[in-house]
């Protein structure tokens, strides 16, 4: 019972609050428009309220003033004039700790639903002040706070949750800070339209893929491990530019991706339609496990998926390539 | 339940020693008032918690931090009887920091502690006004802003950063702070009256005067009160500062009537010749005693009124230093008509004591013929006989006043005060005892009159016929220099030289008169800065018939100007310069390839559509990205980026 009533006006007013907080965003985003994937935050767009202990030293501050006035007494009167004019400059100062800021996508990895999926950002203090305790939020979660001194650029990390594969829109994230003081909360949200790709999840208990092998091969486990550079070959589209050797492209102007040891002669083929699973998102789930799991043992494997067909290779290309098939199953590319 | 202690992890460790700081700052001025051992608990709270931090201890669990706060509270409540006023407050605001160290555990839990000390500031500024009061407010002040800081810094942001941090803060907010202390309305009379300190001990006069009792008087320096004449400062002989007036003797102890009103005490007197026009002003005497010079006959103090025997006094006790304007004048006669009773009630003394002075006194006023040659007798028998005037007269015992005149005879003003009003009265004349200050020393440089402490004095009224209530100062007759040049004058011959009074050197004289004179100032207009002072300030800014709205609307509008002019002062501070050059050389590509760059693309992905698109080589593509990854993100900047300025320059 009782702890019905305390949680009866916190549970009001927290529908008020995101009610509210849900049509502020909506106007927010319609006043300033979709951000570049490099912004730079103007004065314009950084907003700003008290924090609780804003408001109670709001409280101390007036009670302060009474004392002062009935007394008539003349420092205290000091005392308070000069806490609230700390008030006033502290808020100035919050919102200056934003404005200026360069925001910047930094990118984000591929993660398995259920995982949490890392955006990239780039903020870069581009004045000659430094700025404290910057942070960048989505919902519920937060990144870590940092300092930026003058000059300085540093990747903040977002982490938000996945459930489900496809593509992961972060439609809006803030940034915030509470510098000086902690009396004023100032933030800007900004719409970069961030994706970020996310996995199926991978079955726990798959069933065996079913016998396709095209040819059997005996290979002897490498123990160097699969990021052995091997040599160059000619670019692929397609290959992951992390492979592109820029510096053999600088010299000589030849796009050429780099190739990595382990290759073989075992290969298989899995197939959509021959996975055992009625249940798209199982399938789905299935053929994640099975290219996780070839792609641990360096077996060749190919994938045919909704029309489309991956030879068989393996390497970090071929896992990305194929776990990419997967996860965008039925959706549209963006 | 019970909650399970944890171990602190070290993480406040930057900002506990500030906050600590924080608080022993805004603790000091309030220690000499403290009860030793609340400043004890708060020391050892402090070393305590913070070894607590240091070593990653845990933190004292519930009980033990419950039982000591049941403690404390006792102990303040034994120590005070009371929880109200600045004395109990300062001393539950100190045992509510130190207990409250020992339970902060997150970095917000600091936050409770600075709003404490920020009250300790503020009623130490309550209690006591100085000189130095503003200076110590500026820098209790920065220290608690960067304490602050601290609590929320990063960890790259150093204590050094935080204290510039919160130096400019602080500057920022001074210009604010000066305009609203000046314009912000002051009211005349407070909302609700509390006394500030009940705690605190009354300096000044005694309400009753035992003259056997005392064996030394202390020669205190502290200031009674200042005085600026209009014209030129009346000499010392007549600076009689009259305080509190006492009318019955036990034969031991003078005591004076409770102040009453009861009769028009104003309209007994008749004034006579040109008046004396002043300024006092009174430093807190928790006492409810008006000093103003024989006989104030206007007075410009509220809630004052003169009592039966001419004293002023207020209704309520002096808490704070008030300013107030007298007009007085020299020459008066009080009660030229005596009504029987008070005749009476003037004459009444114990005849069981003192004997030997009543029968000294019966065969002087025999032998004198007529009252002012008993008078006159009395005075040569002081003057002739070995009597001296010392700070540090032996006890008196029984019978006071005959073991003075007959076997002592040393004594300071009280006692020969007593003696001669006692032997006026053995011989029936009406006499009372005035308790008050005489004399006063002039500052040159500020031009005003220091009276202090140690300048109380005590003489007699008669009443004689004709004359009414009539002056008369014994210890004048005694040493009359300490009447003519104060009591370090009257003492620095004979016994009193052994008391340690050196006459100072002229340099430390006159730093002393000039710091004086600044506090005089200071007392003045900026702790005295009432509703009159801030009126005729406003009048000389050019502010017609000044009011409390045409105050408030400069206040917003000075403020707001000022508030703009610090928000363009900072957007100065924080301006972007121009754009990173590598950027934009880097923009310049892009647009030459002619295609957009993604949302989330990187510059490798970028590059690697650029040079399949092909409308740019892929050499030249491949030159521009790495010299512009190497110009934002590598190590040698510079020359990275001379070589993308060659490298897009190349691109037709």
């Amino acid at each position: 019972m009782s702890s019905i009533l305390w949680q009866f006006p916190s549970r009001v007013f927290g529908n008020i609050r995101n009610s509210a907080t849900l049509r502020v965003g909506r106007w927010a985003r319609k006043r300033q428009g979709r951000d570049a994937a490099t912004t730079t935050l103007r004065p314009g767009r950084v907003y700003i309220l008290p924090t609780g202990v804003g408001l109670i030293f709001g409280l101390m501050v007036f009670a302060m003033l009474l004392g002062s006035m009935n007394y008539n007494n003349n420092l205290s009167f000091v005392l308070t004039f000069l806490l609230i004019g700390i008030g006033f400059v502290a808020m100035h100062q919050c919102q200056r700790n934003l404005v200026g800021l360069e925001l910047t996508f930094a990118g984000t990895d591929p993660v398995f639903a259920g995982q949490s999926i890392q955006f990239r950002i780039a903020i870069t203090n581009q004045s000659k002040s430094a700025r404290y305790g910057i942070r960048i939020y989505h919902d519920k979660t937060e990144s870590d706070v940092h300092d930026l001194q003058p000059g300085e650029s540093k990747i903040f990390v977002l982490p938000v949750l996945t459930n489900r594969r496809g593509w992961v829109d972060l439609e809006r994230f803030g940034i915030r800070t509470l510098f000086p003081f902690e009396l004023f909360r100032s933030w800007a949200w900004l719409h970069m339209n961030l994706k970020g790709l996310v996995y199926p999840n991978p079955a726990d208990h798959p069933p065996e893929p079913p016998p396709s092998r095209v040819a059997q091969g005996h290979r002897q486990h490498d123990a160097r491990g699969e990021e052995d550079f091997a040599g160059l070959r000619k670019y692929n589209v397609g290959d992951s530019p992390r492979h592109v050797a820029w510096k053999a492209y600088a010299r000589s102007g030849q796009l050429l991706s780099k190739q990595f040891a382990g290759a073989d002669t075992s290969s298989q083929w899995f197939d959509f339609d021959d996975v055992p699973a009625t249940d798209i998102e199982d399938r789905l789930s299935i053929l994640t496990r099975w290219i996780v799991n070839a792609d641990r043992t360096r077996e060749d494997y190919g994938l045919r998926i909704a029309g489309r067909e991956l030879p068989p290779a393996h390497g970090d290309t071929q896992r990305r390539q194929c776990l990419e098939a997967v996860a965008l199953f039925d959706e549209e590319s963006p | 339940m019970k909650a399970q202690p944890r171990g602190t992890d070290g993480s406040l460790l930057a900002s506990l020693p500030w906050t600590i700081g924080a608080l022993v700052v805004s603790l000091l001025p309030h220690i000499p008032f403290l009860a030793v051992w609340i400043t004890a608990a708060f020391v050892a709270c402090a070393i305590w918690r913070y070894t607590i931090e240091q070593r990653r201890r845990m933190l004292p669990s519930r009980w033990v931090r419950g039982g000591l706060a049941l403690l404390c509270f006792l102990g303040v409540l034994a120590t005070y009887s009371a929880i109200s006023g600045v004395g109990p407050g300062s001393a539950l605001l100190a045992i509510m920091a130190a207990l409250k160290l020992l339970e902060t555990r997150r970095r917000r839990d600091q936050f409770v502690l600075l709003f404490i000390s920020i009250f300790l500031v503020m009623s130490s500024l309550l209690r006591e006004q100085y000189l130095w009061s503003l200076p110590y407010l500026i820098i209790s002040t920065l220290v608690i802003l960067t304490a602050w800081l601290r609590m929320s810094a990063g960890k790259t942001e150093t204590a050094k950063q935080s204290f510039t941090t919160g130096s400019r803060l602080l500057l920022y907010a001074a210009p604010l702070a000066i305009v609203m202390w000046v314009f912000f309305p002051r009211l005349a009379s407070p909302f609700w009256s509390v006394p500030i300190d009940t705690s605190r001990a009354t300096s000044g006069l005694s309400d009753t005067m035992s003259p056997g009792d005392i064996s030394s008087l202390s020669m205190s320096d502290a200031v009674a009160f200042r005085v600026k004449f209009e014209g030129d400062i009346p000499e010392s002989r007549d600076r009689y500062w009259r305080g509190l007036v006492m009318t019955s003797f036990t034969g031991r102890t003078w005591e004076g009537p409770k102040p009453s009103n009861g009769l028009r005490a104003e309209e007994q007197i008749a004034f006579r010749g040109e008046p004396v026009r002043y300024q006092v002003t009174l430093e807190p005497t928790q006492q409810r005693w008006i000093f103003a010079m024989d006989m104030p006959r206007e007075w410009s103090l509220s809630r004052t009124d003169m009592g039966l025997q001419q004293q002023l006094y207020r209704t309520t006790p002096i808490e704070q230093r008030v300013a107030y304007e007298v007009v007085s004048y020299p020459n008066y006669v009080i009660q030229a008509q005596l009504p029987s009773r008070l005749r009476l009630s003037n004459t009444k003394i114990p005849l069981t004591s003192n004997q030997r002075t009543i029968n000294l006194a019966r065969e002087m006023r025999a032998a004198a013929g007529s009252d002012t040659a008993y008078v006159d007798a009395v005075l040569a028998k002081f003057h002739e006989e070995e009597y001296f005037y010392t700070l540090q007269p032996p006890a008196l015992g029984k019978d006071p006043v005959d073991r003075f005149l007959f076997d002592t005879k040393q004594g300071f003003c009280e006692h020969y005060a007593s003696a001669f009003a006692f032997m006026m009265r053995s011989a029936g004349i009406p006499s009372r005892i005035v308790l008050g200050y005489q004399g006063g020393e002039v500052n040159p440089v500020g031009g005003h009159l220091i009276v202090r402490q140690s300048d109380a004095h005590a003489w007699t009224e008669i009443w004689l016929e004709r004359y009414g209530w009539y002056r008369v100062d014994p210890t004048a007759a005694v040493a009359p220099e300490r009447i003519e040049l104060g009591v370090q004058g009257a003492t620095l011959d004979g016994i009193g030289a052994s008391w340690g009074f050196s006459s100072h050197s002229q340099f430390l004289q006159d730093l002393k008169m000039t710091w004086d004179a600044l506090d005089a100032k200071w007392n003045e207009w900026v702790l005295g800065y009432g509703p009159d002072n801030q009126k005729s300030f406003m009048e000389w800014l050019g502010m017609d018939d000044p009011n409390w709205r045409k105050m408030l609307l400069t206040l917003v509008i000075s403020v707001v100007f000022l508030i703009l002019l610090i928000s363009g002062l900072m957007m100065l501070r924080y301006r972007v310069p121009r754009k990173d050059p590598a950027y934009i050389l880097y923009r310049k590509f892009v647009a030459k390839t002619g295609l957009q760059q993604v949302v989330g693309e990187t510059p490798q992905d970028f590059a690697a559509r650029a040079a399949k698109d092909g409308r740019i080589s892929p050499v030249a593509v491949g030159a521009v990205t790495l010299a512009y990854l190497d110009a934002r993100y590598g190590a040698e900047k510079a020359s990275s980026e001379e070589k993308l300025r060659t490298a897009v320059a190349a691109l037709s």
